[in-house]
């Protein structure tokens, strides 16, 4: 029981990383009907960003805010510079730039920061670890019903749950979620009611973006430390779970995330002789390709009901 | 002055032009028809107005030229357009379909407003937290109407609002576009192909062919004319 609590709230900590990429997916594809391939390329870079400014002394309560600002200004550059101009042309075009971007984000990263783990003593870094957000000492857990949560697993898990309900508001409350709704239920009719689509959509992929850097640097938090391939498998794992949620449902998607933190996590721990490390991947798809054939708008995707 | 006048106005879609060298007015209070056949051009009028695709010539609406003004200009300058097709938001409920009709509205009577819509149009009230997708197609008609109203515009583009409605329907809605035209106040520039019902409606009427406009009068000067009776009214 105590090892089973501890394994399922580890899998939510993981989770919440897979919901924030899968949340940044489905904000984008909502817009646009876009898949960027380059969601977890432009994580990295901003977690790269606040690797570096640790090194500069800042402290990560507010290298956060500049790595989420730098993911941000990345993804709107992204929209009006690379997606905009090819967009109107063909679904295939856009998919093939962020194809090329995750290339070019990985290749910029590789230059600057090289491509070993950091923190790295050998590179001189000043920093032992990538600074977590939630306190991660090894004395730094709490006993339930005998189980030992670290403090960072539950921190993590709190902080999905907060910006997916902050997520919520802005949707629901406010204009410029009414104005997404509206770009994401049609296009046209947002232009004839005086919506600034273009800006919509800039601002649609800054906050993804932005939202992606958090997932990336919490990532980086519970793994001690950045490097090139952080982002691979985390991509992997959001994209599914945002497929699982149904792609276009911003609470599908984080609770898909974290169903498949919790899965990956409980499989790797109790089936290690048969399954093991590097096959839990495939019992996560497993379980998706069968909820799909199930359900193939997803758990949460709205089937599109439309009368004529 | 006219309320809406066009002179020399070309549009198209890239390099496919489709308007040539468009004139049409739109005086305060009237209801326009637009009437011609298919891929005659009024559709791209309509988006031409509303500032949906690239257009040259001169638009000018209540004096001020309009021509390369950003669709969100026009609607806040007092042009609603419900275009063909349902002008609404599918997956949003009605009430946020009424919200967005007021997308650029800063003051604070948009509650009255959509009170006031839902009075000329009770079903919409009814229905308010529905999904607008699952209204029938007379009633997603009105919301898109309703919708265009929200943003208190003094001109009102409504491209074939009958398409695809039971007569019985398309009766109804037209005497609803009357009612806000004589009511309201509201001026009318409306596409149909269902040129009859428009006809009775209509203070003025264009015929337009190939991006052209080939005649123009008044409903009666028109019927009167035996080759374009013939041609649009059918009989």
């Amino acid at each position: 029981m105590d090892l089973f609590l501890q394994r399922v709230v580890d899998g939510l900590a993981q989770g919440s990383v897979y919901a924030l990429i899968a949340l940044g997916l489905v904000i984008i594809y909502r817009g646009t009907g876009h898949l960027n391939f380059a969601q977890g390329e432009m994580a990295l870079f901003a977690t790269y960003c606040v690797y570096q400014l640790g090194e500069w002394g800042l402290s990560i309560y507010i290298s956060v805010w500049i790595g989420m600002a730098i993911g941000f200004a990345v993804g709107a550059a992204t929209e009006r510079l690379l997606v905009r101009p090819v967009a109107k042309k063909s679904p295939f075009a856009v998919f093939i730039v962020t194809i090329g971007l995750f290339q070019f984000l990985n290749w910029l990263d590789g230059a600057i920061w090289g491509d070993q783990l950091l923190p790295n003593s050998g590179v001189g870094s000043e920093q032992s670890q990538f600074p977590s957000l939630f306190p991660d000492k090894d004395t730094d857990f709490i006993t339930i019903f005998g189980a030992n949560i670290r403090i960072q697993w539950i921190g993590v898990f709190a902080l999905v749950l907060l910006v997916t309900g902050l997520l919520f508001l802005l949707f629901n409350k406010t204009r410029f979620g009414l104005a997404m709704r509206a770009v994401a239920s049609s296009p046209d009719s947002s232009q004839l009611v005086g919506i600034r689509t273009n800006r919509v959509l800039m601002m649609s992929w800054g906050l993804a973006a932005a939202i992606g850097a958090l997932g990336g640097i919490v990532f980086a938090g519970l793994n001690n430390s950045v490097s090139l391939g952080l982002m691979f498998t985390v991509f992997i794992y959001g994209s599914a779970a945002a497929t699982l949620g149904g792609f276009d449902s911003p609470g599908g998607a984080v609770l898909a995330g974290l169903t498949i933190g919790v899965i990956e996590n409980l499989v790797a721990g109790y089936a290690q002789e048969w399954v093991g490390q590097s096959l839990k991947l495939g019992v996560a798809f497993l379980v998706i390709l069968i909820v799909l054939m199930v359900k193939p708008s997803g758990l949460f995707g709205t089937q599109k009901v439309e009368r004529v | 002055m006219s309320l809406l006048e066009l002179s020399g106005v070309r549009a198209g879609y890239g390099q496919v032009n489709v308007l040539h060298d468009l004139a049409l007015t739109v005086d305060q209070g009237e209801i326009v028809v637009m009437l011609g056949a298919n891929g005659a051009g009024k559709t791209t009028t309509m988006r031409a107005i509303s500032g949906m695709i690239g257009r040259t010539g001169r638009i000018v609406f209540e004096g001020n030229d309009i021509t390369r003004a950003a669709p969100d200009a026009i609607v806040e300058a007092g042009i609603a357009q419900v275009p063909q097709g349902r002008g609404t938001f599918p997956e949003l409920s009605v009430f946020d379909n009424l919200r967005l009709g007021a997308y650029t509205r800063r003051d604070a009577d948009v509650a009255k407003d959509m009170d006031r819509w839902f009075g000329v149009f009770p079903r919409l009230q009814e229905r308010r937290t529905q999904r607008a997708g699952s209204l029938s197609g007379g009633e997603q008609q009105m919301l898109a109407i309703a919708r265009a109203l929200m943003s208190r515009p003094r001109l009102l583009l409504c491209d074939e609002p009958s398409l695809g409605l039971a007569p019985i329907i398309t009766q109804e809605l037209f005497a609803v576009i009357q009612r806000l035209n004589t009511d309201e106040g509201v001026s009318v520039l409306l596409v149909e192909q269902n040129a009859n019902l428009a006809m009775h409606l209509a203070s003025r009427v264009y015929l337009l062919e190939t991006g052209r406009i080939v005649a123009t009068g008044s409903a009666a000067e028109l019927s009167a004319d035996d080759s374009i009776r013939k041609a649009y009214l059918g009989f």
